[in-house]
């Protein structure tokens, strides 16, 4: 069930009206348990077995490693567990990629082999899922999270219908403690919930489907180059859609837990005003950077093994969050491109330190050369260098979603070669009206992602009155009405 | 901001959208627009679904957008006591929609294919084959929460004019904003509204305004110059029409080996469309080649005085009182060619003069 349809419209009223009825609360869970199943079976029935499977064997093997003292063993509950999930995930979602590999490697080295291809069909949200179920077994093993005593509170932390298919990817503190004691949405709370299910709505349904996807598949599905204003124009509005779509489902998904009374944790803080790319990794998809460095990078070693198993630690960091993006190797490309350009960050960033330590030195000493320089040096905490750099990180974003986005190795360097002019003659492809619309939106996702980049979204309500924010809200729900697109899928299902 | 202000923003946020959705809908009714139904993927696979039900008198019916305005399927139901099952797309080759029926196991039905020479003549996997892809694609994945909303949006498409996809939404407004386009690019065709409206069971047909206005109809006739501009200017030919042919054999072998029948169609078209449709296509390397290639027979409408004598007032569809006796008089012209016994009441497919010819 996506959040634009109509079925969920009354699924989600019927559960609202279940939550607000005097049940006891395990009532009132069991309730939000079984919806959350419906919500998941309604797209595909049998796949609900494996998050039963996921959900039974983490919730045991939690409770064994939490009581088991030898380490050894404790190790080995903790490999069931993972092998388990990620088995799963790597049957399901890499299968066919490794087997292709395979065949590829075998054909590499004069072998031929002819592989049955495997028809396998991913089952929604497993990426997601697994991460969730995976941290609890991890929080519990390393004993910063006491294995939860309730089978209930544990099948509803993993299923909680909101965050189920494509996240937040929530920890277990982050929910736990939350189904321990009664909740239910104040007024306020139900009030912002539904203003964010609308904003996520609108920004899915109008934004993201309505008005540029047609764009980005136009120019991502041609197989001839196009003038560089059009392969421009086509990145941006990808540029657009993935975040309207992705950030689109985080907002509803947000929404919809507080108007049941539950909050989960922020997925975007306005990433195309992000200055860096450090910066942009805690902006965008917060909860999957954040369990990337907390069960991966981190465990790898972090920045404590010195600089050269720093950057080895940031690149594998950075291809494995490629590869969880889909089994493909422009995936594994966008992921090491963004790699790349978190090392070179890093080094620019440590160089700047050790040249502000040596001017700090030199000043100190009175042989300050820079003093006679006419040019008057960039001060790069000025709003317009701050700015600049904003817009040099958002321009190298662009570039890794080409890879993101385009099906092929062809098709992403065709594209890169139109962007810079590289193949001339090429084709124009995109009407006025297109490139009024790709531009017009990327120009209002960036003003407003930089004006609110050190804010948030409820500060910003709070400072309108009243009935403007009913006129914001009124209107993203007319647009929403008028795009009338009413079941487009989210493009991160398919991850 | 306290919790008063926002219950005040919630229902104020109420009153303003439904002010908006109630004003909005009697705008559009003010302009006596007509109720369509989206047809899209759902509307598609509901139909797809009744296809194992097929038979001579309810066949299934794949094609382009001429078999939907032409073939009245409330006529054919009249006569026959059943409904054809539609799965044409306007503006689509059906050799996707073939293909699929083709590796169906379960498909041993009749199948109606409906030839418009410049979109089943196209290269496998070409654009006028993209929106068939998707909805066969998409037929499949259809989960029972798509079926729910489907529903629900069905009541609600019955209901609301404005809920028109492929006219009011906010994509088709936004082009008639008057921006010029881009030398050298093509946004698509921009039909008048009135030029066809769509029903539940899919069937099309044109609005009354269009038909009695010869305005809006220059209009889509110069959709069609426009569309011929930006068409490849030769037809296939070559090993790419072979494939299609072969393809075209297989699939219908498929459904034959399994008891089904197949027939070709070739409706009425007219004018200039017509002549370039000769002239592109002649009948004895494209027509008549598919019809002993695959050897499956076919009714080019041009073959039968019954059939030929209508006029298309855009030189591409029948209107829809013409449908009705296109339909009407094609029953026999099938009924003699296969054989089959057709109509429940032959008496009410009595021969009638078709309007445009008055």
């Amino acid at each position: 069930m996506v959040f634009n349809s109509y079925t969920f419209i009354l699924f989600f009223a019927v559960i609202l009206v279940l939550h607000n009825l005097p049940f006891s609360w395990k009532v009132k869970k069991i309730n939000l348990l079984l919806a959350s199943y419906l919500f998941y079976a309604l797209w595909n029935p049998p796949f609900i077995l494996l998050l039963w499977l996921s959900t039974v064997v983490d919730f045991y093997m939690a409770r064994l490693i939490s009581v088991e003292q030898r380490p050894r063993n404790r190790k080995l509950l903790l490999t069931v567990s993972l092998v388990l999930n990620l088995g799963m995930l790597s049957y399901f979602k890499y299968g066919g990629f490794l087997l292709e590999n395979f065949t590829a490697l075998l054909s590499a080295m004069g072998i031929v082999f002819h592989a049955v291809k495997p028809d396998i069909i991913l089952p929604i949200g497993i990426s997601f899922y697994t991460f969730v179920t995976l941290s609890y077994t991890l929080d519990v093993y390393r004993r910063k999270f006491a294995p939860e005593p309730s089978f209930l509170n544990f099948a509803l932390f993993v299923t909680y219908f909101p965050h189920l298919v494509a996240g937040p990817i929530v920890r277990p503190e982050d929910l736990i403690p939350q189904f321990k004691t009664p909740r239910r949405a104040t007024g306020q709370q139900l009030s912002w919930g539904l203003f964010l299910l609308s904003l996520g709505l609108f920004m899915k349904v109008t934004i993201a489907d309505g008005l540029l996807a047609a764009s980005a598949d136009l120019i991502f599905g041609l197989p001839f180059p196009v003038q560089p204003l059009d392969a421009w124009m086509g990145v941006l509005a990808f540029s657009g859609q993935i975040f309207c779509d992705f950030g689109g489902y985080s907002t509803c998904a947000i929404g919809v837990s507080l108007c049941l009374g539950f909050e989960l944790p922020d997925n975007f803080r306005y990433p195309y005003a992000a200055i860096g790319f450090s910066d942009f990794w805690r902006r965008w998809h917060i909860t999957l950077s954040t369990w990337l460095r907390d069960y991966l990078y981190i465990p790898l070693g972090g920045n404590r093994h010195g600089t050269v198993r720093t950057y080895i630690n940031l690149m594998i960091t950075m291809l494995l969050g490629g590869l969880w993006h889909g089994a493909s190797w422009t995936f594994v490309v966008w992921g090491a491109l963004h790699g790349l350009f978190l090392c070179i960050e890093r080094f620019w960033r440590d160089r700047s330190a050790q040249r502000r330590a040596i001017r700090a030195e030199a000043m100190v000493d009175g042989s300050m050369l820079n003093r006679a320089a006419i040019i008057p040096p960039i001060h790069v905490s000025s709003p317009l260098a701050q700015f600049g750099l904003a817009m040099l990180t958002l321009l190298l974003v662009n570039i890794t979603w080409v890879f993101f986005r385009a099906p092929t190795f062809g098709g992403a360097t065709l594209l890169l070669l139109s962007m810079f002019g590289v193949i001339p003659n090429g084709a124009p492809m995109l009407t006025n009206l297109a490139i009024l619309t790709v531009s017009s939106i990327t120009i209002g996702i960036i003003v407003c992602h930089w004006l609110m980049r050190d804010s948030s979204l409820l500060a910003f309500s709070k400072r309108l009155p009243w009935w403007g924010l009913s006129l914001g809200w009124s209107s993203l729900l007319i647009l929403v009405i008028l795009t009338q697109k009413s079941s487009g899928s989210f493009i991160y299902f398919q991850f | 901001m306290n919790t008063t202000n926002y219950s005040k923003t919630g229902w104020l946020t109420v009153v303003l959208v439904l002010t908006f959705v109630i004003g909005w809908e009697r705008y559009w009714r003010h302009e006596n627009y007509v109720l369509s139904y989206n047809d899209d993927e759902s509307l598609w696979s509901s139909k797809r679904k009744q296809v194992y039900q097929s038979s001579h008198s309810r066949p299934v019916l794949i094609g382009s957008s001429r078999i939907k305005f032409d073939l009245d399927l409330a006529t054919w139901e009249r006569i026959t006591g059943e409904k054809p099952i539609q799965l044409s797309m306007p503006g689509t080759s059906p050799r996707p929609f073939l293909t699929d029926l083709g590796n169906d196991p379960n498909f041993k039905g009749t199948l109606l294919i409906d030839v418009t020479e410049p979109l089943f003549f196209t290269p496998t996997g070409s654009f006028p084959e993209q929106e068939a892809i998707k909805r066969v694609k998409a037929y499949p994945n259809w989960s029972l929460s798509q079926q729910i909303s489907f529903q629900i949006n069905h009541v609600l498409e019955a209901n609301f004019v404005f809920l028109d996809d492929l006219n009011l939404a906010l994509g088709p407004l936004l082009t008639h904003l008057p921006i010029p386009n881009r030398l050298g690019t093509w946004g698509g065709p921009t039909f008048p509204y009135e030029f066809g409206f769509n029903q539940f069971d899919r069937q099309t047909k044109m609005w009354p305004a269009f038909v009695a206005d010869t305005n809006l109809q220059r209009q889509v006739k110069n959709e069609w110059v426009n569309i011929g501009s930006h068409s490849p200017k030769e037809a296939i030919a070559g090993p790419p029409l072979e494939e299609i042919f072969k393809e075209t054999r297989q699939s219908v072998n498929q459904i034959r080996a399994r008891g089904g029948k197949v027939v070709f169609i070739r409706t009425p078209s007219d004018g200039p469309m017509r002549d370039i449709e000769n002239k592109m296509f002649p009948r004895a390397a494209y027509w008549d080649r598919l019809l002993s290639y695959t050897n499956t027979p076919g009714i080019h409408a041009a073959d039968y005085p019954a059939l030929s004598r209508f006029t298309c007032p855009e030189w591409s569809h029948l209107t829809p009182k013409d449908a009705v006796f296109f339909t009407q008089d094609l029953l026999p012209v099938i009924e003699q060619k296969m054989g089959w016994s057709l109509q429940r009441n032959p008496s009410v497919s009595t021969f009638r003069t078709p309007s445009s010819t008055l």
